[in-house]
């Protein structure tokens, strides 16, 4: 009985510590980022003009935990755009901005910003609201990447909300002769980018998601609207651009898939 | 009366020289005026009495200008002029009986009110002086032998060609004097500078008759239509078309555009109170390719009198053919895509795009063949002269050779493309652009130096008033919706300044920097194209900015991007007079050749094929113009009414060099319709420039009289004495009197 009691002490006391500890980690939401090595203020600059900004799709929902505490869309934020922005401007002629933008679906700045990137699609979430302004943009030319969700489960939670954007567009394999593989690099060889788990565990695939796809949802003349990245983390390769364990060949993959997009989406 | 007092018609005064017939010198008259002067003034020096003040100098000059008269009648004043001699001479009396002559007024018709004035012994007096030929005309002239054999009524009026056949024919003839006895109404064209000096050449007086009311009651007439004889697929068109009206002021009626069965636009009208020529304006949709034959119709009104000049017919050839507009962009920027979405379905504008993504690479777009462009921006005239239009985005002047650079600016200059430079960082001023050749082809000045022209910072943008009469600009045909439409646009998401419009410039659009409006979107011709600035690259903001389903953003580059290449030149053009030809079958046909780098061709064989709508082509082959290289021109018969297809096809040896087709239409039976009213102003016109005099019905009597005195024909000098005019009477009566009233009124009679 005692036993009982300092067992239940024991446990009120690593709840209260836990709530604590995610009290505090809450309070930094706002500010820290990714591994905590810029905040978004840090990495946001209202006054810089430019073309192109790497904007980030703030949405609710998520997986929590690989996200930190602020949830899914956060996940390698900011590394994964600092250091993508870098080899953007460094190999092309984009007007690049050296900030990024995180922008929520119902922000009237979204439309300002024709190219979003959402990660850990797999477990996101979208309102009645929020999905019809994000159908909207995609509708008046806006382009959306999807990174970052893997295996079967990711895949019903990604098409869950995504039902809710267009629920009447199927989703196609993207052809090996479109233009958005050829745009400015030529991506014949299609290669599972893995995540950093992978340095970790020398799988390139997480859950059961083993098989790679470059996935696409297109408008009513062809083009992509929605490019969707399933089974692979083009964030991962883009954030861990200066880890030394992490392959450098799918970090240079990762860059000109995303430069493609990018390229793709101001020229279709 | 003024003839009772001056004894002669004005003509004689005009056309005669003065003299004093007692052939006494004209100094001692002078002499003698100066000593009556000196006398009578020493007179009435010693002699005034009681006549103080100015007085005495009223009396002199009275006295003296009756002497003065006195002396000059005695001298003999008279008029010196060359007249017809009787029955040596020929004069033509032309009658129009066109139409328009049948029309009823009162209870007689033109056609016998000119009949009637003749026959009251007008055409006896002729008869008796001259040898008088008869002739009627219309649309052709026929010798009469009496007055009362005229043809039955011509469908067309051609006064000058008429006029100049008698003239031609009459050549080996003493003719004296042409009467020329007509409502004027000259509605088939041919009355053009050319018949004119044919006409004044001749030296022989043509008068005038005006038969028929010079205002019509209570009618309204769509007089002319001016719409462009070719389109491309889908786009706008602006046509102008001008009414007249009498009587009908303030009443509302409605003009409408249609295509066979459909009406492409309407708009109602009113007809405005002091305005008797209005000008309307009525833009409509081309339509898919093909020939579109497009009546303009204006509703006739209650009570009209002539229902027949409400319409009017034009073709418009809409071909398949997409023009080419070649877009090098220096950087991936979001107004390209946006711009490449805008025309992506529209079949008249295939857009060819280069894109800059790295520095030593570009992305090709739009291209006909994998090879197209692959070495990059042309290098030789005739690839880039193969488009219609070039924009330029943002890229840097030092980009093109400088070879390249002369080849753009004699793309807009000799070939006849457009130039569209568009804003950007790398763009217009800040690309160096402004100490380039390229510079004077457009229509602002560009600013050098080193401060930054472009600006990414969110402007709103406004319409001007040129603008807003712009179909570049046009969302809404109500002026005011057009207005409202443009004021909601979302702002450009930047702006570049331009330096000082050009003189002949025209701005469009306009951007609002805080409290001063700023050029946007500028214009200016040439040489044979047009040169243009679009001082942003954020009009993507437009398409983001606003539903999905808004059209407005697609729109303006879809009206903007036809408007550069609506009117460029191929390597053969053709023109033509008209392309409506309402009861005439002659066609002035011209067409301009040139190589495929746009240099005169002169040494071509240049070939038409006129196809009627019924029967066989025919083929005449066009002559070269002595004046102009690489024009070519021929004179074309379109025997029949309806329609015709011309294409003219230009070959050096076995070379195709181009071809062109056109399209018209003779229409028979309407012209006469048109302008029934007298055409006063041409018959004025034709006289007064030949000597004769204008002429109405009633005045006619006098014809016989005055029209001897004309110095064509076999002609005699004649004196005619003016001191025994009345009016010399009446003043040296009127000074006398003067005089004695002046005197009984100061008491000294």
């Amino acid at each position: 009985m005692l036993g009982g009691r300092y067992t239940r002490k024991l446990i009120l006391a690593v709840v209260c510590a836990l709530i604590v500890v995610s009290g505090l980690e809450a309070l930094q939401w706002g500010r820290r980022g990714g591994r905590g090595r810029r905040s978004i203020e840090a990495f946001t600059d209202p006054n810089e003009k430019a073309e192109f900004f790497f904007t980030r799709l703030l949405y609710g929902g998520g997986r929590g935990w690989r996200g930190g505490w602020r949830g899914g869309w956060g996940t390698d934020y900011p590394d994964a755009e600092y250091h993508f922005m870098q080899g953007v401007r460094r190999l092309t002629l984009l007007d690049a901005g050296a900030s990024g933008k995180v922008l929520r679906p119902l922000d009237e700045g979204l439309f300002d910003c024709p190219w979003v990137y959402a990660v850990e699609v797999g477990g996101w979430y979208l309102d009645e609201q929020e999905a019809e302004r994000l159908r909207e943009y995609l509708l008046r030319g806006g382009f959306l990447v999807v990174d970052d969700f893997h295996g079967t489960y990711e895949w019903a939670g990604f098409m869950q909300t995504m039902r809710m954007v267009f629920p009447e567009r199927p989703v196609v394999e993207i052809a090996e002769d479109d233009a958005i593989l050829h745009v400015l690099y030529n991506l014949d060889q299609r290669i599972q980018v893995p995540g950093i788990q992978y340095v970790r565990s020398g799988r390139t695939y997480e859950e059961d998601g083993y098989t790679p796809h470059w996935r696409a949802i297109l408008d009513d003349d062809g083009r992509v609207m929605v490019a969707i990245n399933f089974n692979m983390d083009l964030g991962d390769a883009w954030e861990h651009a200066d880890t030394p364990q992490y392959p450098e060949n799918m970090t240079a993959l990762a860059y000109r898939f995303g430069v493609n997009y990018i390229v793709y989406a101001m020229t279709h | 009366m003024l003839e009772f007092l001056f004894k002669y018609p004005p003509t004689v005064f005009r056309k005669g020289d003065f003299v004093f017939s007692s052939g006494w010198p004209v100094w001692l008259l002078a002499l003698l005026v100066i000593a009556a002067g000196a006398g009578l003034w020493w007179h009435v020096q010693r002699h005034h009495g009681r006549l103080e003040g100015r007085r005495p100098w009223a009396i002199w000059a009275l006295e003296f200008a009756a002497v003065a008269l006195i002396l000059f009648l005695v001298w003999q004043p008279a008029i010196g002029i060359r007249s017809l001699r009787s029955q040596q001479n020929v004069v033509s009396v032309l009658l129009d009986t066109s139409r328009s002559m049948a029309l009823g007024e009162g209870e007689q018709t033109r056609l016998d009110q000119a009949r009637a004035a003749l026959q009251s012994g007008v055409l006896e007096q002729l008869e008796e002086r001259f040898r008088v030929r008869l002739y009627s005309f219309s649309g052709q002239i026929d010798r009469l032998a009496a007055l009362d054999q005229a043809p039955p009524p011509g469908n067309a009026t051609r006064i000058g060609e008429a006029v100049a056949g008698v003239l031609r024919e009459s050549v080996a003839l003493p003719l004296g004097a042409v009467v020329v006895i007509s409502d004027g109404s000259d509605n088939i064209g041919g009355f053009d500078r050319r018949v004119m000096a044919e006409i004044r050449q001749s030296n022989v007086p043509i008068h005038t008759v005006g038969v028929g009311r010079t205002e019509m009651p209570e009618d309204t007439e769509l007089s002319d239509v001016v719409v462009a004889p070719r389109a491309l697929p889908n786009s706008r068109l602006n046509s102008q078309i001008t009414i007249r009206h009498s009587g009908l002021e303030q009443k509302e009626t409605r003009l409408s555009v249609r295509d066979g069965s459909k009406i492409l636009a309407s708009k109602p009208i009113t007809l405005r109170r002091g305005e008797p020529v209005q000008t309307e304006f009525v833009d409509f949709s081309a339509g898919e390719p093909g020939i579109r034959n497009l009546q303009f119709v204006l509703e006739p009104l209650p009570g009209e009198r002539i229902a027949g000049n409400n319409s009017q017919s034009r073709v418009v050839d809409v071909p398949r053919k997409r023009r080419r507009i070649l877009y090098i962009e220096g950087e991936p920027r979001w107004d390209y895509k946006f711009i490449r979405r805008a025309v992506d379905h529209d079949p008249s504008v295939q857009l060819v795009t280069m894109l800059r993504t790295s520095p030593n690479k570009f992305y090709r777009q739009g291209v006909d063949h994998p090879e197209e462009l692959e070495d990059g921006f042309p290098v030789k005239a005739e690839e880039l002269f193969a488009f219609d239009a070039l924009l330029i985005g943002s890229i840097e002047a030092a980009f093109f050779t400088p070879e390249q650079q002369e080849m753009i600016l004699e793309f807009v200059n000799r070939r006849g493309g457009t130039l569209l430079m568009m804003g950007g960082r790398r763009g217009l001023g800040d690309g160096g652009w402004g100490a380039s050749r390229v510079a004077e082809v457009l229509p602002a000045a560009l600013p050098e130096g080193e401060a930054h022209t472009f600006v990414r910072e969110k402007v709103p943008v406004e319409l001007t008033v040129q603008g807003a009469d712009s179909l570049v600009c046009r969302f809404d045909e109500d002026p005011e919706k057009n207005a409202a439409l443009w004021k909601e646009m979302p702002a450009l998401a930047d702006y570049q300044t331009i330096g000082e419009l050009k003189p002949a410039a025209v701005h469009l659009l306009d951007f609002r920097l805080r409290d001063e409006a700023r050029p946007l979107l500028v214009l200016q011709n040439y040489g044979r194209g047009r040169g243009m600035i679009l001082a942003t690259g954020g009009t993507w903001r437009w398409q983001m900015g606003l539903p999905h389903d808004d059209t407005r953003h697609h729109t303006f580059w879809q009206q903007l991007l036809r408007s550069l290449v609506a009117n460029s030149p191929g390597t053969v053009t053709i023109s033509s007079d008209q392309t409506l030809y309402a009861d005439r079958s002659d066609l002035e046909l011209r067409a301009e050749v040139r190589t495929k780098d746009y240099q005169p061709a002169n040494n071509a064989t240049v070939t038409a094929v006129l196809t009627p709508e019924t029967g066989d082509p025919v083929t005449v082959e066009l002559t070269p113009s002595a004046e102009e290289p690489g024009v070519y021109a021929s004179n074309l018969t379109a025997a029949l009414p309806g329609a015709y297809r011309v294409e003219v096809s230009a070959f050096v040896g076995d070379t195709a060099l181009g071809s062109e087709a056109f399209h018209f239409r003779r229409q028979d039976g309407v012209a006469e319709d048109f302008r029934p009213a007298q055409n006063r102003e041409l018959l004025t016109k034709l006289s007064e420039q030949t000597g004769g005099r204008y002429w109405t019905l009633d005045e006619l009597a006098g014809l016989p009289e005055e029209i001897r005195f004309s110095e064509a024909g076999v002609t005699a000098r004649e004196i005619m004495d003016l001191w025994d005019m009345p009016f010399f009477f009446l003043l040296l009566l009127g000074l006398r009197t003067a005089e004695w009233l002046l005197r009984r009124r100061w008491g000294v009679v």
